[in-house]
């Protein structure tokens, strides 16, 4: 295997290259943080690069694979979202306020990951506070398309978009208030896993709304996302809103493939706005998995056009966590960033009620729709990514989102790679399961991975 | 008392600013607009009496989510 194939390699690969002894860790990430070296100065995925703790981890792995102690994740390298506390490495948020800020803590997922044995090789730029591009002249400078530089890679997990598509990671984590996990996997050509709402641990993870903040996994297959969301899945104390449901084995029925499965397409509101080439691949995708023996049926969701609502939920709660600061340093804020969050100072208590009323009523008649079929897929965005010169005209309307509605009812879905458009962008569909249920969601998008090859697509990545 | 318009004003928001005492700079009031509008539009469309009753999503635990000692 070339040095361009092994690193676009999946985890599974890797593990068994690794235990084999035909790959060691070590060399693997010094690979990497040559690739990362090489190719970021055009991608900015990266604010932060750990060499020497990357190296330290894969040493690590390494004696663990000596030892005969190695899991699925050891030697696996990852990168997180600058969004995740990391215990001595600075924790931007993508901001000029926290810039300089080094938390004395690991959060809850990274804790996990590097007990699970994985490399980190660094930290990914995020939108401001997971919520703003960065505009020129702003303390970081926002993370660029593999599939062409001049359009933008999805955000807020924005490196972790970019860093995926272009192999200078094996995974990554990312967080998803409003498509914040899977808008960049839709722009980027990979996988992205929003999981059920209380699946994955948020504590340590900037906020932004903590009634619709997900934390997940980010990948180049729906298996890998699998393997990672094994080791991350589990209740934890330190975030209140985490679940003691018992976690499922991701990886035990993965290959069961989807003959059988009832899959669901909400034909109103999901398909307005969305450009045609969008719906000719998602057309596809549901053929393939038609083909792969799922049974397809329309459902409807009577609600669904509230959706918008959540804004005001969204902008609320991040208004109340940001309030002080927007007060007492303004001009710490990004341009556009620091006015979207006043927005959310401007809506009254009981228009916040009735926004969480109107989440109630789409979260009902989202699980009516769920009774009657196994899995929902929908478009996962309007259109492939915009380009810079439209994305950053500050009165660049907030788009219609199709992933919103996954945040408003907590539901895990996840987006997957499904075609390109005539530009050569990627473009995506995402599957939702029953809460709780990410085990069927992996499994059907992992089964339409095994019939398709848009995820082993390679952008022309810049030298 | 009137009912509200569907879509919010600018005078509206420039109202709703004075009273937070938030200074939304005038170049960004219509980006502002565009986003209050668009989030309130369904829930100015919500008839509260009408509608079947739905408790708002988010609960209260008495017990907290916190574990003793956590």
């Amino acid at each position: 295997m070339s040095a361009d194939e092994l690193c676009y390699a999946g985890i599974r690969e890797l593990g068994g290259l690794f235990r084999r002894r035909e790959l060691s860790p070590v060399d693997y990430a010094a690979d990497l943080l040559r690739r990362i070296e090489t190719l970021d100065k055009s991608l900015n995925a990266y604010v932060t690069i750990t060499a020497e703790r990357a190296l330290a981890d894969a040493r690590a792995a390494e004696a663990a694979l000596e030892r005969g102690t190695a899991g699925p994740l050891t030697g696996i390298p990852i990168a997180y979202k600058d969004l995740y506390a990391t215990k001595g490495i600075r924790t931007t948020a993508g901001s000029a306020l926290l810039a300089d800020w080094v938390p004395d803590f690991d959060c809850t997922c990274v804790a996990r990951l590097t007990q699970a044995g994985m490399v980190m090789l660094g930290k990914l730029i995020t939108h401001e506070f997971a919520f703003g591009i960065q505009f020129p002249g702003h303390r970081f400078p926002p993370a660029r398309n593999p599939w062409n530089l001049d359009h933008i890679p999805g955000g807020s997990s924005s490196g972790s978009g970019a860093a995926l598509a272009a192999g200078l990671t094996v995974g990554s984590l990312g967080s998803d208030t409003g498509g914040s996990i899977r808008g960049p996997a839709a722009f980027c050509g990979i996988a992205g896993l929003k999981p059920t709402y209380g699946r994955v641990s948020r504590a340590g993870v900037v906020t932004l709304s903590w009634t619709l903040d997900h934390t997940g996994p980010m990948a180049r297959s729906a298996e890998d996302c699998a393997f990672m969301l094994q080791a991350l899945a589990g209740h934890d104390p330190a975030d209140p809103a985490s679940a003691r449901e018992p976690v499922a084995d991701y990886l035990a029925n993965l290959e069961g493939g989807v003959k059988g499965l009832r899959v669901g397409v909400v034909r109103d509101y999901f398909f307005e706005q969305v450009e045609p080439e969008t719906v000719a691949a998602f057309e596809r995708a549901l053929g393939e998995l038609g083909r792969l023996g799922a049974t397809v049926r329309d459902v409807a969701i009577p609600s669904i056009h509230a959706t918008p609502s959540f804004m005001v939920i969204m902008l609320t709660e991040a208004f109340a966590y940001h309030e002080r600061d927007l007060r007492a340093r303004p001009e710490l804020y990004g341009d556009v960033l620091r006015e979207k969050l006043m927005a959310g100072g401007l809506f009254r208590g009981d228009e916040y009620v009735q926004a969480q009323r109107l989440r109630a009523q789409i979260r009902e008649d989202t699980a009516r729709a769920l009774r009657s079929v196994d899995v929902l897929v929908t478009p996962t965005a309007l259109g492939p990514a915009p380009a810079f010169k439209v994305a950053l005209d500050p009165d660049f309307p907030f788009a219609k989102s199709n992933m919103g509605p996954f945040n408003v009812t907590g539901l895990p879905t996840l987006a997957l790679p499904t075609g390109f458009s005539s530009a050569g962008l990627p473009l995506s569909f995402q599957i939702s399961g029953r809460p709780f249920d990410e085990a069927t969601v992996l499994r059907a998008g992992h089964a339409y991975q095994r019939a398709t090859d848009w995820h082993r697509r390679r952008p022309p990545v810049p030298a | 008392m009137p009912e509200l318009p569907p879509d919010v004003t600018l005078d509206e928001v420039k109202e709703r600013a004075r009273l937070a005492g938030l200074p939304i700079p005038p170049a960004r009031l219509s980006l502002v607009r565009g986003f209050l509008s668009n989030a309130l539009r369904p829930i100015r469309a919500l008839d509260s009496r009408a509608v079947r009753t739905v408790e708002p999503a988010v609960t209260f635990d008495a017990k907290g989510g916190a574990e003793p000692g956590s």
